[in-house]
């Protein structure tokens, strides 16, 4: 453990969202919308998601 | 105070009580009081979250411990929250909303067992007073700190205002003054970067300073020998468990997402919160920092943030940064105490009481959220001496966190997980806990992840050999997006 260097973290954290960020396109967007009419394209979650995970992914790019 | 300041604070006062106080007329009963009737829109509920999920703790600690170590503070607001909280709003929010449940101890009770249902609630309830006293504690220690008031009129000020609004207007009065704080928080923390990179000459001369005596406060993540916040045991303990643990498991954070007027405005809630989240370190770690870049002299970390109030922002702005930690305190404690008294009535009082009248619930949950409040106002002078009881409680909530989250996501993720195997996991799982805590003295992180492994396993091995729900019953509290209709 007491080896392992700082910038994987960095790596492995943005490896985790990347992975997130495809996951997430799993969940059927009709169970997302649930009652919401499918012409709102904004109400879909999984765009909100991944806005999310850039903002993530930009943030240990910069503090890496 | 400069008058101004002063202004400032009263007017926020007596608008939160009006807000609450006018939000009344609206609780008919006990649906009312504990999920807002069905009624909070997305951006409330996401505020809300955020105002609940910061704390004395948040504000003081997270400024002071960034002073010490720098961004790497931060990552309990990105890697320690928003996978768990993207995960929460697509997967276990829709769950807990379509089940219909007030809380996740209820949820739990039909997944596996009234037993479970019963000591998650107790587990929860009891650290929760204690936490209440902690909380009302650091509200009086800042009013005391920047009013000179003396602390017994502290508790009993802010005891009385987080009292008329939470017992009068329930979680929708809660919700809604939460948001209002949570926004003032928000101004106050831009306000300060504003300020903070403009005195300092701009960003680039901010991080250059910043970067020349503390060469890693600019990075991420702390060496994996560090005591404190090693990176391994920060991804794997705090961003796998207890942070997962947390998000989607704990009731005063998600029983506003229950009090969505619809199932698409619960999910919507905790992203939006995510987004939120993303920006906290403004608010919480960048003032820390700001100390450090302008050299302030200070005796210890946590004294950080009271010194940027002092010597960065001008009167008025300091009297809103200084509502802005008020606010951060009262929404913590009234979401304790609406989540708590909801727990007590029904998770636990429904369970144990078996002649228990349903109706009288809104009566109940009034006369605990007012008891509960009195018991941490009591508590709170004497939380000083209590600090090792409440440590010893800390303790024995991380405990649980490992194997809760093994139970709620093979719980709604599988139809494997059975109601005993459920029972056995939680006891021993919190029994590994302790030895590998207590007995073997491992890092906290570690163990919380160490025992979340074991109660996955031991709970999808015991499963094996007992006896599942009904199928009828596991449809509607398992994930199963693909076979709805």
């Amino acid at each position: 453990m007491i080896d392992l260097p700082v910038a994987w973290a960095n790596y492995i954290s943005m490896g985790i969202f990347i992975f997130l960020g495809c996951l997430v396109w799993i969940v059927p967007k009709k169970a997302i919308l649930a009652d919401q009419p499918e012409t709102d394209r904004w109400r879909d979650l999984r765009i909100w998601a991944m806005v999310l995970i850039g903002l993530q992914l930009t943030i240990y790019w910069i503090f890496s | 105070m400069h008058p101004l300041d002063l202004a400032v604070i009263i007017g926020y006062l007596a608008l939160i009580t009006f807000v609450g106080i006018k939000l009344s007329s609206k609780v008919k009963n006990a649906h009312d009081f504990f999920l807002a009737g069905r009624s909070l829109a997305w951006w409330v509920i996401g505020l809300s979250i955020i105002g609940t999920n910061i704390d004395t703790n948040s504000y003081v600690g997270a400024s002071g411990n960034a002073y010490n170590v720098g961004i790497a503070q931060a990552n309990f607001e990105w890697i320690g929250a928003i996978p768990a909280m993207i995960i929460a709003s697509l997967i276990f929010i829709p769950l807990y909303w379509r089940a219909g449940v007030y809380s996740i101890p209820e949820y739990l009770g039909l997944r596996y067992n009234q037993g479970v249902r019963v000591v998650a609630a107790l587990i929860a309830s009891v650290f929760a007073v204690f936490a209440l006293g902690v909380a009302m504690w650091a509200l009086a220690l800042t009013l005391e700190t920047y009013l000179g008031w003396p602390i017994w009129a502290g508790i009993l000020v802010s005891g009385t205002v987080v009292g008329l609004y939470s017992i009068a207007g329930g979680l929708a009065a809660v919700a809604i003054t939460d948001s209002i704080q949570v926004s003032i928080m928000f101004l106050c923390g831009i306000i300060i970067v504003g300020i903070g990179i403009s005195d300092a000459g701009g960003f680039n001369a901010f991080a250059t300073t910043l970067t020349e005596d503390n060469p890693t406060h600019l990075q991420a993540y702390l060496p994996a020998d560090d005591e404190g916040f090693p990176w391994p045991g920060v991804i794997l303990g705090l961003g796998f468990v207890l942070s997962p643990a947390y998000w989607i498991g704990s009731q005063a954070i998600l029983q506003r997402t229950l009090g969505a007027r619809t199932q698409w405005d619960a999910s919507a809630s905790m992203m939006f919160a995510a987004l939120a989240k993303t920006f906290i370190p403004l608010l919480v770690v960048f003032p820390g920092i700001l100390a450090l870049v302008m050299k302030a002299d200070i005796e210890y970390p946590d004294m950080a943030l009271p010194w940027v109030i002092k010597n960065v922002l001008p009167p008025g702005i300091s009297g809103l940064m200084f509502v802005a930690i008020i606010a951060a305190l009262q929404s913590s404690i009234d979401s304790g105490v609406n989540s708590t008294s909801l727990m007590i009535t029904r998770d636990i009082r429904h369970v144990l009481m078996k002649n228990h009248d349903p109706l009288n619930d809104l009566k109940v949950g009034r006369y605990l959220t007012l008891l509960l409040l009195l018991s941490s106002m009591c508590i709170a002078p004497f939380i000083g001496d209590l600090g090792g009881i409440f440590t010893f409680l800390q303790t024995i909530l991380s405990l649980f966190q490992g194997p809760m989250l093994a139970l709620l996501l093979l719980g709604a993720m599988t139809q494997r997980a059975t109601p005993m195997a459920g029972l056995w996991t939680l006891v021993s799982g919190v029994l590994v806990s302790a030895i590998l805590l207590i007995v073997l003295e491992w890092n906290l992180l570690y163990v919380a992840f160490v025992s979340f492994c074991y109660s996955m396993i031991v709970l999808w091995t015991v499963s094996g050999f007992t006896e599942q729900l009904s199928d009828e019953k596991l449809a509607t509290l398992t994930y199963r997006p693909w076979s709805r209709t």
